[in-house]
């Protein structure tokens, strides 16, 4: 009796197991993923900003602010609300200094 | 085009087999633990279905049962004459016999009916001159009781209410004698032609035959068919008179039904005769050697006497003597099913975690999948833009510079296998760069979805 008891508490175990990880390992794939996009977005949107603020011919004050918000946010190295919010300070930035040429 | 079709379903059939393994191993489960409380410790082997093989206590003694006189009365009988046979009583015995056994010694008898109350019987013991007191068949005097102890005494004392052996053997112990041989006296007669007729009428009809003045009523359902699933023949015949032959249907009715059980009762007293009478010598000494002195105490009827013997043969049939075949008992599924189980379980466990690592190393699909144009995409916009950072001048130089970081970020993402729509959108915005660049210095030709249909054509 005692080796079949094993069999069904390993057993059950085991499935917990299973069905935690086939659910939170591809969640947090999913999240990785997600997170690597928004910085990948994000990084295109600061060096497209700093671009900008190279070509520009006067300085910005309010731009030049918040592309270094978002250049700090970007240093900090957060999730994926962080990249999304350094993403729209450096198009912001950027949208300031082409308005301003 | 039909791999490609394979290979897309085939992760949704894995998937479902997943799942139902999953489920069958919570129905197995659930079965497991639903049969643990079921049936617990109480687990056994070819039980027998008898019900307990106990004789209840007996009838309380009815108004119209003989009863005894007073103590005095009873005294004076006594001292009158040496046997007092007092009104209802049933003793007899070989008298000859007990002369024999008392010699010289005065033994004065008092002989009552059976089945007396317990003021009757404490009156009965206050006779203090009589040596032996019947009481029914109940043989006792001064610290002892006499009972049967064999089958041919036990056969005397039922079937004939003779004390002869009970007696002989007290009064050789109040003697302080060794003990005389046990002697059967009992005699048997063929039955007559008559007699028998009637018993084999009675028993082809309705395989029963109580004779005149005989308690039993019916045969005792259950206990027989557990007893004899094949069926018995029952006869049944009151106590018979002392002294005279016993009629002997066992040998005449085996003949005329071979291979039937045939069980008859002279009174009290149960004989089997037919097919493997092993048994029945086992079946009736553990009968009476336990229930004797309760049946001789109480007023009990052949209806309860028959069903308490059916439950021990009963019991000893299944208790697996005499190579008696057991009757057939259905296959519980469950039962059978029980010790695999567990393996049932681990090997749906199994399976099921060998799907699982499957399913998390399959790539998730959302990555870029190779021939959807993002790469090709690409390589005609940084061809673009060599092409063109020769000929911008200041104005569009910016544009064009933020053109080559989209397509930087884009070229990373591809690297790392980031989403396809990111990848897309990337594109899409170095795409419109070049094109503000191409605008501003004027040049139609190299507006990106002019310059690359030129080159893909």
């Amino acid at each position: 009796m005692s080796h079949t008891l094993l069999i069904w508490l390993v057993g059950g175990v085991l499935l917990v197991g299973a069905g935690l990880a086939t659910t939170l390992v591809p969640a947090r794939r999913a999240r990785d993923r997600k997170r690597q996009t928004a910085w990948s977005g994000a990084r295109a949107a600061i060096d497209s900003a700093a671009v900008s603020r190279d070509a520009a011919t006067s300085p910005v004050p309010a731009a030049e602010q918040l592309l270094a918000r978002a250049e700090l946010i970007a240093a900090a190295r957060g999730g994926a609300a962080a990249a999304r919010t350094a993403e729209r300070h450096a198009q912001q930035a950027d949208r300031l200094w082409r308005t301003q040429r | 085009m039909a791999d490609a079709a394979v290979t897309a379903r085939r992760p949704h059939r894995y998937e479902a087999l997943r799942w139902a393994l999953l489920g069958i191993a919570v129905v197995v489960l659930v079965i497991f633990l639903g049969a643990q409380q079921q049936h617990g410790a109480d687990v056994s082997y070819g039980r027998s279905p008898a019900d307990s093989a106990t004789i209840a206590k007996g009838p309380a003694p009815r108004a119209g049962d003989p009863t005894v006189p007073s103590v005095d009365e009873m005294t004076a009988l006594v001292a009158d004459s040496p046997v007092v046979r007092l009104p209802g009583s049933i003793a007899h015995w070989n008298e000859q016999r007990v002369r024999e056994a008392a010699g010289d010694h005065p033994v004065r008898i008092l002989v009552a009916p059976p089945w007396l109350d317990e003021d009757e019987r404490r009156r009965l013991r206050e006779v203090k001159n009589a040596t032996i007191v019947v009481s029914g068949t109940d043989v006792s005097g001064g610290f002892y009781r006499a009972v049967p102890d064999d089958v041919p005494g036990w056969r005397a004392h039922f079937a004939t209410a003779d004390v002869t052996g009970p007696l002989v053997t007290l009064i050789a112990t109040l003697r302080e004698v060794p003990v005389p041989a046990d002697h059967d006296g009992l005699r048997w007669r063929e039955p007559t032609g008559p007699e028998l007729t009637a018993v084999t009428a009675d028993l082809r009809a309705k395989g029963l035959h109580a004779a005149a003045g005989a308690s039993l009523t019916g045969v005792p359902g259950k206990a027989a068919t557990t007893a004899f699933p094949d069926g018995a023949l029952y006869v049944a015949l009151p106590a018979q008179p002392f002294g005279e032959p016993l009629p002997r249907f066992g040998p005449a009715l085996t003949e005329l039904f071979p291979g039937t059980p045939i069980i008859v009762m002279y009174g009290l007293w149960i004989e089997y005769h037919g097919p493997a009478t092993d048994f029945a010598e086992v079946a009736g000494a553990s009968f009476y050697g336990q229930f004797a002195d309760r049946i001789s105490q109480y007023d009990y009827s052949q209806d309860q006497v028959l069903s308490v013997y059916l439950n021990r043969v009963t019991d000893i049939r299944y208790s697996g003597l005499f190579d008696r075949p057991l009757p057939y008992q259905p296959v519980d599924p469950l039962r059978v099913a029980l010790p695999a189980l567990p393996w049932l379980f681990a090997g749906c466990v199994a399976t099921f975690l060998a799907l699982s690592v499957r399913s998390l190393r399959r790539p998730d699909g959302t990555g870029i999948r190779r021939g959807d144009g993002a790469p090709a995409r690409l390589a005609g916009l940084t061809a673009l833009a060599v092409e063109m950072s020769l000929l911008t001048d200041a104005r569009s130089n910016p544009a064009l510079t933020r053109g080559v970081v989209k397509l930087q970020a884009a070229r990373a993402a591809l690297d790392e296998a980031l989403p396809e729509h990111h990848v897309r959108s990337l594109l899409n915005e170095a795409a419109d760069e070049l094109d503000d660049s191409a605008r501003t210095v004027g040049l139609a030709g190299y507006r990106p979805d002019f310059y690359l249909q030129g080159r893909l054509s």
